[in-house]
């Protein structure tokens, strides 16, 4: 038969719709390998046909598919290779096609964010130690202040102190500025001399302290008037309890049992 | 993240025969409500169309590696495994063929008025240009198609001589794809 022939039968419509006798069947299986017109043809009814009845399709109710999916096995485990494909593919779909806009500008937003912080970051460090350097140079400016007002204090309150009472040393003819004043702390027989107003002492000598007592001059200690260039104000001499005058006397360093040059004197 | 596939006829069945679940989902969502259809056409019965749909689509997946896609659409292979369990299942149970012949050509509308006609495939534009199918042309597809009449059965039904069926046939069929078309 001619295939055009056999298009115009109508036993390829009858074949699709399988009401064929097996005979015909495969006589038409056959001429549809032979002939690619009748393989079309076939096609063209079926696909018709494929229409027709989704067009008569019906919802089945939806607990029909759940019903349906408790009665079949499938295998829990699905082809390995089919599974690692398609893992990659996941995987490779997730590295590029779906970073979202939305990531894409929160990775540039951070990276700006990062530039900024390190930047502000450099910026306050610098701050921070200036701050820092400026912080600590106060402090130590702020303990020599204490320092001082502590000593200051000190001096304060022997010059406050009720039971003190002050004595003038005035320097004698040979050298006349070398005044000091002497604090006599009456009740405890403490005393300190404030040594700012003495002449530095010459190179190996230093200047002794004496009280003279019934008439004796008795050694209160050595008078230190230069420390490295720091002029010490009040000294603590040795304490006496009854005292009629004071006097400084200029001696060899580390002092002499007896005084040898007075350069200044003061009666209570 | 869940996502919808969509599969190509040839994807979906290599899904099928590698045994995905997915696939078969797929293949469930998008022709169950044509299988279901016939079914519900051949048998008048809600409850049982859809028992049988259910037999249907497991006798579907477990004689799957039988399938040959060189030698047919999918879906005439699973329409036709319907059907023959349609059949079956009339003849068994004792079921009367009921021809749903109709000259009315509202008869889809009337079939929807118990049963909610897919709205997958539709174009309710489609469906109105069946009205174009002559009713004659309509009945002889319904009956081969949907009632599963053989050419003897349909030649006596419509009270045609058998070589005419054919003919007949063939005419309706021509319409119905260029309507469609």
């Amino acid at each position: 038969m001619e295939p055009k022939e056999i298009i115009l039968s109508g036993n390829l419509e009858l074949y699709c719709l399988g009401l064929t006798s097996k005979t015909e069947t495969s006589e038409i299986e056959a001429w549809a390998k032979e002939y690619n017109e009748v393989a079309m043809e076939i096609e063209s009814i079926k696909a018709g046909l494929e229409d027709y009845a989704k067009l008569h399709g019906a919802d089945p109710r939806s607990e029909i598919k759940e019903k349906l999916f408790t009665r079949i096995k499938f295998p829990v485990v699905q082809d390995k290779k089919n599974a690692v494909v398609s893992n990659i593919g996941a995987l490779a779909r997730s590295k590029y096609s779906l970073v979202s806009p939305v990531w894409k500008w929160s990775a540039a937003a951070a990276v700006v964010l990062l530039i900024t912080s390190s930047v502000f970051n450099l910026v306050y460090f610098n701050k921070y130690q200036s701050a820092s350097n400026e912080l600590s140079s106060s402090r130590e400016l702020l303990t020599q202040e204490k320092a001082q007002h502590t000593e200051m204090k000190h001096d304060m309150d022997i010059v406050h102190n009720r039971y003190s009472v002050p004595v003038s040393l005035k320097g004698m003819e040979q050298m006349p500025d070398a005044t000091a004043k002497i604090f006599w702390i009456q009740n405890t027989g403490e005393v300190m001399v404030d040594a700012s107003n003495l002449p530095d002492a010459p190179d190996g000598k230093q200047y002794q302290f004496w009280a003279i007592i019934d008439g004796i001059p008795v050694d209160g200690g050595m008078i230190i008037t230069n420390d490295k260039g720091i002029k010490l104000r009040m000294q603590k001499m040795k304490a006496f309890g009854k005292v009629q005058a004071f006097a400084i006397s200029l001696e060899k360093t580390g002092g002499n049992p007896k005084p040898t040059e007075v350069v200044s004197m003061g009666k209570i | 993240m869940p996502e919808i596939r969509k599969y190509s006829e040839d994807e979906l069945i290599t899904g099928l025969k590698a045994r995905d679940q997915q696939a078969f989902s797929y293949l469930y969502d998008n022709y169950a409500a044509a299988l279901n259809g016939v079914i519900y056409r051949m048998v008048d019965n809600r409850e049982l169309a859809e028992d049988i749909l259910q037999d249907a689509f497991i006798k579907i997946w477990n004689n799957f590696s039988t399938y040959d896609n060189v030698k047919g659409r999918l879906f005439t292979w699973m329409l036709n495994i319907t059907r023959n369990l349609t059949i079956d299942m009339l003849r068994s149970k004792g079921y009367k063929k009921q021809a749903k012949i109709s000259g009315d050509e509202n008869s889809v509308s009337n079939f929807s008025d118990d049963i909610k006609i897919s709205e997958r495939f539709d174009a309710m534009g489609l469906r109105r240009h069946l009205v174009n199918l002559k009713p004659a042309q309509r009945n002889i597809i319904d009956l081969a198609y949907f009632s599963g009449f053989t050419q003897e059965e349909i030649s006596k039904e419509l009270d045609i001589p058998l070589g005419t069926v054919k003919t007949r046939m063939r005419g309706a069929i021509l319409e119905l794809r260029n309507i469609l078309q």
